[in-house]
């Protein structure tokens, strides 16, 4: 299956920005989890950017805690922009994810992780 | 011998033809011999032994009679002669041969008879024999001219049969090989060879042989010295009489006749033209045949020979002609059958892909497409192998910058011809070809090349228009029917969905529009114009406007109709166009529609099964012979009932009946009640026609009002959880649920569906979701049951069952057949 419709990515600074779109469920959370795999595998620091996400599922969620957990443990650094509100944010937020990995705007967090 | 027993008185006075009878069996003008029975010589007379120059004393007593035959003779005188003789006491005209003292044979005519004594037992036999010397030398010349008549009636036989080959010869090929088999036949030739005139090329070719190692196989120019063009040349037959002839004359057929062994040679000329007018005839090739041993011909032969070259000429000259227009026909053909494969495909990559195909092998081993479309451009190979490209890039710019083709000469690097393609005087791009090196008749094919070319040139032209305008209508139709329904409104939610023909066809008139007539009235049409491309396409744009703008809040559908009627009088392409317009009044529930010689539409209400809406029916738009007086017909629907409209697309297969596809909708319709409206449409297309349909398929289906009570069944298939979401969150839009509420029940809802999908059906791909949900007041209550088996360890269900309980006021879990989870969530409760 082909997952632009859900998942493109660009360059900020030295982050490798992932911007996800629509809703994200059981349907498509594993095609979508190898893209974004596939793309940072090498990155020094990873941007995830969930504003545009309209839908966020607990298959969503398990896919960002790999992610999140294997940069950990290569030492880079990561961030989910959420935004103020939103499905995303509801989400990740009764699944009590970590507040440093939080960000509320894409610029302000790639100035962070590149500098 | 005296009968009177007196005197003779008369022997002075005997007459010269009163013989004496003793002189008279002596003398007689044939032999007569006596024997005994046994054959042993008694008696001979003198005319016997003058012939034989036997002695009297040499016979008589010493020799049977049989002895003095040759030996071939004596055993017929003992098989035939003497049992004849004394079975039928005679016998008469036997031919025998007598062997004289000499030696020499005399032949001889014998007659016998045997004399019998009282008791009837042989006493003698008398035998009178005729010199038959010349008798046999008649006889001799007779059978020789016999064999001679013979020889000439089988010479004339085999040049008939050879004629009639001939005439029945339809080609130069078959033609020359009956010719060359003439010589052996008729004239006991030892062998022969055909050369035919190739004028085109002005040379004389050897085609046939019946013995091919001998003689000299190149081709020659018609001006060589050798014998065989200089008799061709001269036009007349040439008999080169023996080897000393031939080294005078021509040194080169001296020469062939020394190393095959031949002594004679016939050269004769293949002609054609008035007979024995030398200037009037044509060459049109020679006949060269020969023989080991000298052989001298007689006139009557030769005149024979010259018949043979002048009948070869006319079959040749008939089987050129009737080639030429075997050619010519094939050629015709070949540019028809190439006109209607063209013409079997629309589209110019397949037209320019089906000429090569055309070209390669029949009349090409290689040829290339180019045309100048598009950025890219577009290229079409067929055959191989390839030419040099720069040189063949260089010849395919000469052609289209001179507009005219360059054609491959002899000699030629490149060997390719080139034809510009051209329409309306522009050169649309090239046809590069190579040909067959046997395609003889190089003007002709050039005529034909430059007929292949126009032909070519047009029908690329016509789909190369095909595809702009095929190119228009899409985007126009695309854009017509992109334009947004009406969603958002909690009072109805609309699914529509556009299926193109699945064969390569040109863009159908089929459409569908919604729209908001004012603000508690709502219309929704589906129609379908005459015809398909661009102007069905644009006929459908015009309608589609002329319905927004006759659609007001006065005007009913029947009205509507009789507008569209005026309509076509000034858009005739309108004609016969179908509608189904449906105005529904959002507030008060009510549905008023029309049918314009439209399939009817199909109403499905929350209790009882669906049902089609067949009144309110009149003719199609503009229509003559239909009944023009417009009708419509008002129905009053309960909230959560659902409407399709659809064209004949859906319903129409040609494995089925029209009824049967109206019972299969109803069928299908009814038993998708359930499922989210979301990917109802096309859900429906899918099931009632499939991928491969031949025709467009247009829908649009209306649900309306939020239903109190939501229910859905789904399939254990992940995809259909977003369905479900989008159905959900229409519903609770439509009750007045708060964002936060709302979120929360989709999140906690998907959560419980999946994990039905994920855990209680992962061995059951057919198992079924229920989901049915209620808006109270002051809350939403869910309820998602599943009847699979529990088979995931309590971990994997972690984070979903975790999410579901920290999004909903209160959750409980029921495990008994499958499990049933039951959600409430608080309605404007902010967390």
């Amino acid at each position: 299956m082909t997952t632009d419709r859900w998942v493109t990515f660009s360059r900020r600074g030295a982050a490798e920005a992932v911007h996800l779109k629509g809703e994200i469920d059981l349907a498509n959370a594993h095609d979508i989890g190898r893209a974004i795999v596939a793309r940072i595998t090498l990155a020094e620091a990873v941007l995830i950017d969930l504003t545009a996400v309209s839908f966020l599922d607990s298959a969503g969620v398990r896919l960002l805690d790999v992610i999140v957990g294997e940069l950990d443990q290569r030492g880079k650094p990561i961030r989910l922009v959420v935004g103020e509100r939103g499905p995303a944010r509801m989400t990740l937020q009764l699944c009590a994810f970590r507040n440093d990995l939080f960000a509320a705007d894409l610029d302000r967090a790639a100035a962070e992780l590149g500098g | 011998m005296s009968e009177s027993g007196g005197p003779d008185v008369t022997q002075e006075l005997r007459l010269p033809w009163d013989d004496d009878p003793e002189e008279l069996y002596e003398h007689a003008p044939c032999g007569y011999l006596t024997s005994l029975p046994d054959g042993t010589v008694v008696r001979v007379n003198q005319t016997f032994l003058t012939w034989t120059g036997y002695a009297r004393s040499d016979l008589i007593g010493h020799r049977r009679f049989r002895d003095l035959l040759t030996p071939g003779d004596q055993i017929y005188h003992e098989t035939h002669y003497a049992p004849l003789l004394v079975m039928q006491g005679e016998v008469h005209e036997i031919a025998l041969e007598v062997v004289r003292a000499d030696g020499r044979r005399v032949p001889v005519l014998v007659n016998s008879v045997l004399e019998r004594n009282q008791g009837g037992a042989p006493r003698l036999i008398r035998t009178m024999i005729f010199n038959a010397s010349e008798r046999r030398g008649y006889e001799k010349e007779l059978l020789a001219a016999r064999h001679t008549a013979e020889a000439a009636e089988r010479r004339i036989r085999a040049l008939q049969r050879i004629v009639a080959d001939l005439a029945a010869a339809p080609s130069e090929a078959e033609v020359a090989e009956a010719v060359v088999r003439a010589p052996e036949a008729a004239f006991e030739a030892t062998s022969s060879s055909i050369y035919l005139v190739d004028a085109e090329r002005d040379q004389l070719v050897a085609v046939a042989s019946t013995d091919p190692t001998t003689g000299n196989w190149d081709d020659m120019p018609r001006s060589s010295a050798r014998a065989v063009a200089e008799v061709a040349r001269r036009g007349d037959l040439h008999v080169v009489g023996d080897l000393a002839d031939a080294a005078e004359h021509f040194p080169d057929l001296a020469e062939t006749m020394t190393r095959s062994g031949r002594q004679t040679v016939v050269l004769l000329p293949l002609t054609t033209g008035p007979a024995d007018e030398q200037p009037g005839i044509t060459v049109l090739g020679l006949l060269a045949f020969s023989f080991a041993r000298r052989r001298v011909l007689t006139d009557g032969e030769l005149r024979m020979i010259r018949l043979l070259g002048q009948q070869a000429g006319q079959a040749l000259d008939r089987a050129r002609l009737y080639d030429e227009l075997g050619r010519r026909e094939e050629r015709a053909s070949f540019l028809a059958a190439t006109t209607r494969a063209l013409e079997a495909e629309h589209r110019l990559l397949q037209r320019s892909r089906r000429l090569v195909e055309r070209v390669v092998p029949e009349i090409a081993d290689w040829a290339t497409v180019r045309l100048h479309v598009g950025p890219a451009g577009l290229r079409e190979d067929a055959g191989g192998p390839a030419p040099a490209e720069d040189l063949l890039d260089a010849r395919i710019a000469e052609a289209t910058r001179s507009v005219t083709p360059v054609f491959a000469t002899g000699g030629d690097r490149l060997d390719c011809t080139v034809l510009p393609l051209t329409a309306s005087g522009k050169v649309l791009g090239t046809l590069s070809l190579r040909m067959a090196a046997d395609r003889r008749g190089a003007e002709a094919e050039r005529a034909f090349l430059a007929d292949l070319a126009d032909r070519a040139g047009l029908a690329l032209e016509n789909a190369r228009l095909y595809e702009q305008e095929r190119a228009i209508a899409r985007s126009l139709q695309r854009s017509l029917l992109a334009t947004d329904v009406p969603a958002g409104d909690p009072r109805f939610a609309l699914e529509t969905h556009y299926q193109a023909a699945g064969r390569d066809l040109e863009v159908g008139g089929d459409w569908f529009d919604a729209f908001l007539i004012t603000g508690r009235k709502l219309a929704v049409v589906v129609g379908d114009v005459v015809g398909r491309g661009l102007e069905a396409a644009s006929t459908m744009g015009q309608l589609r406007s002329a319905i927004r703008a006759l659609a007001t809040s006065d005007n009913g559908p029947a009205r509507l109709l009789e507008g569209l009627d005026r309509f076509c009088q000034r858009v005739e392409s309108a004609r016969m166009a179908t509608v189904v317009y449906a105005e529904i009044d959002l507030d008060g529930c009510e549905l008023v529609y029309a049918c314009a010689g439209h399939l009817p539409p199909l109403l499905h209400q929350p209790a009882g099964p669906a049902e089609f809406l067949l009144r309110g029916r009149s003719g199609p738009i503009g229509t003559r012979a239909g009944d023009r007086r417009r009708t419509e017909h008002r129905v009053t629907l309960t909230p959560g009932s659902r409407l399709l409209l659809y064209t004949d697309g859906l319903i129409e297969r040609r494995d089925r009946p029209v009824d049967r596809g109206f019972e299969v909708l109803g069928r299908e319709f009814s038993r998708l009640r359930g499922a989210p409206l979301k990917g109802l449409a096309a859900a429906l297309a899918d099931t009632m026609v499939g991928r491969e349909h031949g025709d467009d398929v247009c829908l649009l289906c209306l649900t309306l009002g939020a239903e109190e009570r939501l229910e859905r069944t789904l399939g254990a298939d992940p995809l259909q959880i977003a369905l479900l979401r989008s159905d959900m969150r229409a519903w609770l839009l439509g009750h007045g649920v708060d964002t936060a509420c709302l979120n929360a029940v989709l999140l906690a809802c998907s959560e419980a569906v999946a994990d039905a999908i994920e855990h209680g059906y992962r061995d059951d791909p057919f198992g079924v979701v229920d989901v049915s949900a209620t808006v109270t007041a002051d809350a939403v209550e869910i309820r998602v049951a599943d009847h699979g088996s529990w088979r995931g360890p309590e971990q994997a269900r972690g984070s979903g069952r975790r999410l579901i309980e920290e999004s909903m006021d209160e959750v409980l879990f029921d495990r008994g057949d499958g499990t049933t989870v039951t959600m409430r969530r608080r309605r404007g409760h902010a967390r």
